[in-house]
């Protein structure tokens, strides 16, 4: 914490820095300008812009299951991401074109320790093979008639933006692993409590990313941070053989500001009792009639059908299905939500957010959007591959290392100006259950995550994968846990459905994959009431329970 | 770490009771699982429990910077269940195995805890179960539409076996093995031409633990100590040329002394810089000398990996992956002079006393004055025979141990390469060949393997044999020429008959095999240590051809470390 309040705060001069506080930034330097100094004397098509990122990972972890340890992992790597640009910015290597995808950087490994040398010459090599790829699909590019034929979009491929120069101390990690090794022993014995689970674990993880980019424009960009998490995790078996399991993870900066064992005791006894009452808990049947989203599952519900569909540079790229392209200006979410996306804020409340960053893999200051003001869409999320109407980024290209960047989520906000307690939230579904003749309605407590599709091929749809999720009988009956519920729909028609919202949001971090790779992402949402929403009976498969009983029930079963 | 420690020291002193609670959980557990049944499906008649325990330590430095530094401990469990009967079970069938019921195992446990421990094994074991239920029922369905020629039984029984062997965990001085790994990565900072190079080492402090339902129970301390130097440069023309040299050892303590492995590193460093500087070889026809190393690494290739007979698997189009030396039992492969053994009781790298299967390993005398009269072999009968000689080393393969390869007619080696002048001046040939190091292990890239595999097809070896890396061509004056890019031609089991003399010498060749072409060190998988023993080798009729493979273009910049020269 302490480290990386003096990160931001230490937002020093290149001059400054020459001191050699970062040695690693000042070798990544001379290898850049020695490198695009001779690509540009000597190549036949020589770039104009060059990137090296190098991402330090550092991580320790322990977990165990059921009071005994089984997993403990200790690692620390440096990883290096090369970026070449060549012909120029308006028609360059990077130009999307449909069925021909590229990738041009690898994580190549550098070593850990700063001896210059030896660091400079795998990035001389990674340099030499990245060249080479970027100009030979230049070649293939201009040779391309798709790409004369009319691109609906004749955005640049790359942006303009000013170079920023911040150098902090590297973030650092600590973690006793003595003392969480005893930890996740002991609060994994709690799982002893719920025979019937047939997996279960409890893991801890702390870990330090530092992030060094440098580019031909003049950017030194050092961005730290840690993470820890704490996940608890429990699965069984239903007699009908589908898998039921359920899922609870804490993050936090470091490993210090985790919560205590009071807080995680207690999720361990949530998710066993979960599970253990999703075990005997009747199927779900389809059905379609309104429902509720937990904040958490409205915020994951919001990532998936949202978010994705608001990353620019699916705006360009002819195989998208391009939802929301030629939308901005008009209302695609109901007048009183709005949608903000926010790399600065760390926190919620008391509860660390997991999507913040100070600059994102192009060196580009990270920045608020606000993608929906009173429902109208306004703006895209940018990486420096500008789209029409959107000529800069606006700090949201990410990647995880190896990939190459396209833009990606932050911390996504969902406010709402239509917001009631969660007891009147309640009330309005009830209310409409009846108005529209339904058995029951829906709430959807927790879910594990999802995934959307927004290609052009094949139906744009998205599946976000409930766990939790209860019948609320207009009746008076108490709620109902079902299990194997699967939402079905597509995005556009959800949107037009969301009548109301709590007045109290909840926070999902998590990581969100994508063509670059895994990312750090939030999700903060307050729980929304939706007037419809289609769930499928999930595929049970054909499993058979465990034949002899399990050896810590003996031979009495 | 501590408590890890602890368990493994009281492993130790409980010797006398010859008592360990990881083993103790397996036999439980096991009992148990004989007791699975399903209806009337088959039951197991066979089951064995495998977990192998290791502290690994390795370091991996180039040019005098460490690239990862990691301390591990991992508990590797393995379940192996037939059902059925030894004469027909779920094995030998290829056409794929049914996936069984999916559990969430998690990791297996990392301390001696009989309840976790067992439950992994339980819901592993129901797994596997239902899986051979499943493969067994479609091996039934495959074998209505087709007739098997010979019917062999699928498993050959064994009696039991027991080794309860400890010892204390191994001290190993960490930061004094990366002070020299980082300093022998630094010998290659004097070599700036070089592109890439790096120095490895991987140290293992294991245990092996083995339980079967025939009574078979193991428990066998391991170690290993592994340093890997390599090195790459780019020839004038382009060609980028790789050398590789690993040391092996059983003994962490017997691994080589700082001064030898910084010479190890330069004379590497050297090499590899000469063999860029050499000119291309051409096509040649007609004797080669394998001197030093180049004699068993060529062995280990066209005798060791053919010492087996293939088990021929029941599945629709199922391909045998027949050995060259298949149904030569009987038969001269090599000159009479030639007595070949596989001997897993040496004192060499090899050593072993049981193998994958639990079964003690066995001497075997494999070639008899050039007559091949054994083969390695597992449990899984295969043609002519029924019973394991204890050479199961990897899932599917059986490999050598120490293989010994003697003669009763012995030429000084300095003789040998009279005899190759001598060849050359008969023959009327400019120059002949000598080879000293071939590329196995290979440390070429998956994607460059796969490149060499495709472009050296046609070799008539079912083998890819390896690239030569040391290659000499020696005049009739005695002079020596190094050259490069050139391959070996139609070499394969049949030209161990080629042989026409074999050294006074015995060189000591230890490696990794994992079974993949050229035993690539990027293949991954399980592997076995081999150590391989044979003189010298004069072999005729011979062809190396050259390569023409496109070559990539040298760097626009220059290396940094030539930059500021």
């Amino acid at each position: 914490m302490k480290i990386l309040r003096l990160a931001t705060l230490l937002a020093i001069s290149a001059a400054a820095f020459g001191a050699g506080e970062t040695p690693l930034l000042d070798i990544m330097s001379k290898e850049l300008q020695r490198n695009f100094a001779a690509l540009k004397q000597k190549a036949e098509t020589p770039p104009y812009f060059m990137a090296y990122e190098i991402t330090e990972l550092e991580s320790h972890g322990v977990g165990a299951t059921l009071g005994v340890l089984n997993a403990t992992g200790d690692s620390r790597n440096r990883f290096l991401d090369t970026t070449i640009r060549v012909g120029d910015p308006a028609l360059d290597n990077y130009r999307r074109v449909r069925g021909d995808n590229f990738r041009f950087t690898s994580p190549q490994p550098v070593p850990i320790e700063d001896v210059p040398n030896a660091i400079a010459q795998r990035m001389w090599l990674e340099t030499d093979r990245v060249y080479r790829a970027a100009a030979d699909r230049l070649i293939r590019i201009k040779t391309n008639q798709q790409v004369k034929a009319v691109a609906r979009d004749q955005s640049p491929d790359f942006s303009q933006e000013e170079s920023y120069v911040h150098v902090g101390k590297p973030a650092t990690v600590t973690f006793d692993t003595a003392r969480w090794s005893q930890q996740v022993r002991d609060w994994s014995g709690d799982f002893r409590k719920y025979p019937d689970l047939l997996a279960s674990s409890v893991q801890v993880n702390a870990q330090v990313d530092n992030r060094y980019i440098v580019n031909t424009e003049g950017t030194r960009v050092t961005d730290g941070r840690g993470y820890a998490r704490i996940t608890i995790s429990a699965g069984a078996k239903a007699k009908d053989g589908m898998d039921v399991s359920d899922f609870q993870a804490f993050e936090a900066l470091d490993a210090a500001g985790l919560p205590g064992a009071d807080v995680i005791r207690a999720a361990i006894k949530t998710v066993g009792e979960h599970v253990e009452a999703l075990l005997n808990a009747p199927t779900a049947e389809p059905y379609a009639g309104p429902a509720i989203f937990s904040g958490r599952a409205s915020g994951v519900f919001f990532h998936e059908i949202f978010g994705h569909r608001i990353e620019g540079h699916r705006q360009k790229d002819e195989a998208e299905g391009q939802t929301f392209t030629q939308k901005v200006g008009e209302k695609i979410l109901p007048d009183f939500l709005s949608v903000t996306f926010d790399p600065t804020l760390r926190k919620v409340g008391n509860v660390d957010l997991n999507g913040w960053y100070g600059y994102d893999d192009e060196g580009v200051k990270a920045s608020i959007v606000k993608a929906v003001e009173n429902g109208v869409l306004r703006s895209f999320l940018m990486s420096r591959s500008p789209i029409d109407g959107f000529a800069h980024s606006n700090g949201h290209g990410r990647r995880q290392p190896g990939l190459e960047v396209v833009s990606r989520q932050s911390n996504l906000l969902v406010t709402s100006t239509k917001a009631v307690s969660d007891a009147q939230l309640r009330q309005m579904l009830i209310d409409e259950i009846r108005k529209q003749n339904k058995p029951y309605g829906l709430f959807f407590e927790d879910i594990t995550g999802g995934y959307t599709t927004t290609g052009r091929a094949g139906v744009q749809a998205f599946k976000v994968m409930p766990v939790i999720v209860r019948k609320v009988y207009a009746d008076g009956r108490p709620d109902e846990l079902i299990r194997g519920a699967d939402i079905v729909g597509t995005p556009l028609a959800s949107f037009s459905r969301i009548m109301a919202t709590s007045d109290r949001t909840e926070v999902f971090n998590g990581y969100c994959g994508a063509e670059s790779g895994n990312v750090p992402v939030s999700a903060v949402s307050p729980a929304i009431l939706i007037s419809e929403i289609e769930i499928e009976k999930k595929d049970s498969g054909q499993d058979l329970l465990p034949l002899l009983p399990s050896p810590s029930k003996g031979s009495a079963q | 770490m501590k408590r890890c420690l602890v368990s493994l020291l009281l492993a130790g002193s409980a010797l006398a009771q010859q008592s360990d609670a990881v083993l103790d959980a397996m036999k439980a557990e096991m009992a148990r699982s004989t007791s699975l049944s399903l209806g009337q499906l088959d039951k197991p008649y066979y089951v064995a429990y495998t977990v192998d325990e290791a502290t690994i330590w390795s370091a991996v430095a180039t040019l005098g910077a460490m690239m990862s530094s990691d301390l591990q401990t991992v508990r590797i469990p393995q379940v192996r269940l037939r059902v059925g009967d030894y004469k027909f079970d779920n094995s030998n069938f290829s056409g794929g195995g049914g996936g069984g019921a999916r559990y969430d195992l998690g990791a297996f446990p990392l301390e001696d805890d009989a309840v976790a421990i067992r439950r992994y094994f339980w819901l592993a074991t129901d797994s596997a179960y239902k899986g051979a239920l499943q493969t067994i029922a479609r091996k039934r369905s495959a074998l209505r539409s087709v007739t098997v020629s010979e019917q062999m039984p699928d498993f050959s029984p064994a009696p039991a076996f027991s080794l309860f062997k400890s010892r204390a965990p191994l001290t190993f001085d960490r930061k004094l093995w990366e002070d020299r790994v980082r300093k022998a990565s630094a010998v290659f900072s004097a070599f700036p031409t070089l592109r890439v190079s790096a120095v490895e080492l991987t140290v293992i402090d294991g245990t092996h633990r083995f339980v079967n339902t025939e009574g078979t129970v193991l428990r066998q301390p391991q170690e290993l100590g592994s340093i890997q130097i390599r090195a790459s440069a780019q020839a004038p023309d382009g060609m980028i040329v790789r050398d590789f040299q690993g040391f092996y050892s059983a003994r962490v303590s017997a691994m080589g002394s700082e001064a030898d492995l910084l010479s190890a590193t330069r004379f590497l460093a050297e090499q590899t810089v000469k063999i860029a500087a050499a000119p291309m070889g051409e096509n040649y026809s007609g004797p080669v000398l394998f001197e030093g190393a180049a004699a068993p690494q060529l062995l280990a290739g066209i005798l060791g990996r053919n010492l087996h007979i293939a088990r021929k698997p029941v599945g629709a189009g199922a391909q045998a992956a027949s050995t060259e030396l298949e149904g030569r039992r009987g038969v001269r492969i090599m000159p009479e002079f030639f007595n070949v053994v596989d001997d897993p009781t040496a004192a060499l790298f090899g050593n072993s006393e049981t193998d994958d299967e639990g079964m003690p390993s066995r001497k075997v005398s494999l070639v008899e004055k050039g007559v091949l009269k054994d083969f390695l072999r597992t449990r899984t009968p295969v043609r002519g025979y029924s019973d394991s000689n204890g050479h199961g080393m990897l899932p599917g393969l059986p490999t050598p141990t120490n293989l010994l390869v003697t003669t009763t007619e012995k030429t000084p080696v300095a003789e040998l390469r009279k005899k190759l002048i001598d060849l050359i001046q008969q023959r009327g040939l400019e120059y002949g060949i000598v080879i000293r190091k071939l590329d196995f292990p290979s440390s070429a890239a998956l994607e460059e393997a796969r490149r060499l595999i495709t472009s050296g097809g046609g070799t008539g070896s079912a083998q890819p044999v390896p690239l030569p890396l040391y290659i000499y061509k020696l005049f009739a004056d005695g002079h020596e020429q190094m050259i490069r890019g050139v391959r070996l031609r139609g070499v394969n089991a049949r030209s161990l008959k080629d042989i026409l003399f074999a050294g006074d010498d015995n060189v000591t060749f230890n490696y990794m095999e994992n079974g993949a072409p050229y035993a690539l060190l990027a293949g991954g998988g399980s592997s076995a240590e081999v150590s391989i023993v044979t003189p010298s080798l004069l072999v005729d009729d011979l062809e190396l051809t050259r390569m023409d493979d496109e070559l990539p273009k040298l760097p626009t910049a220059p290396s940094p470390l030539t930059a500021g020269q």
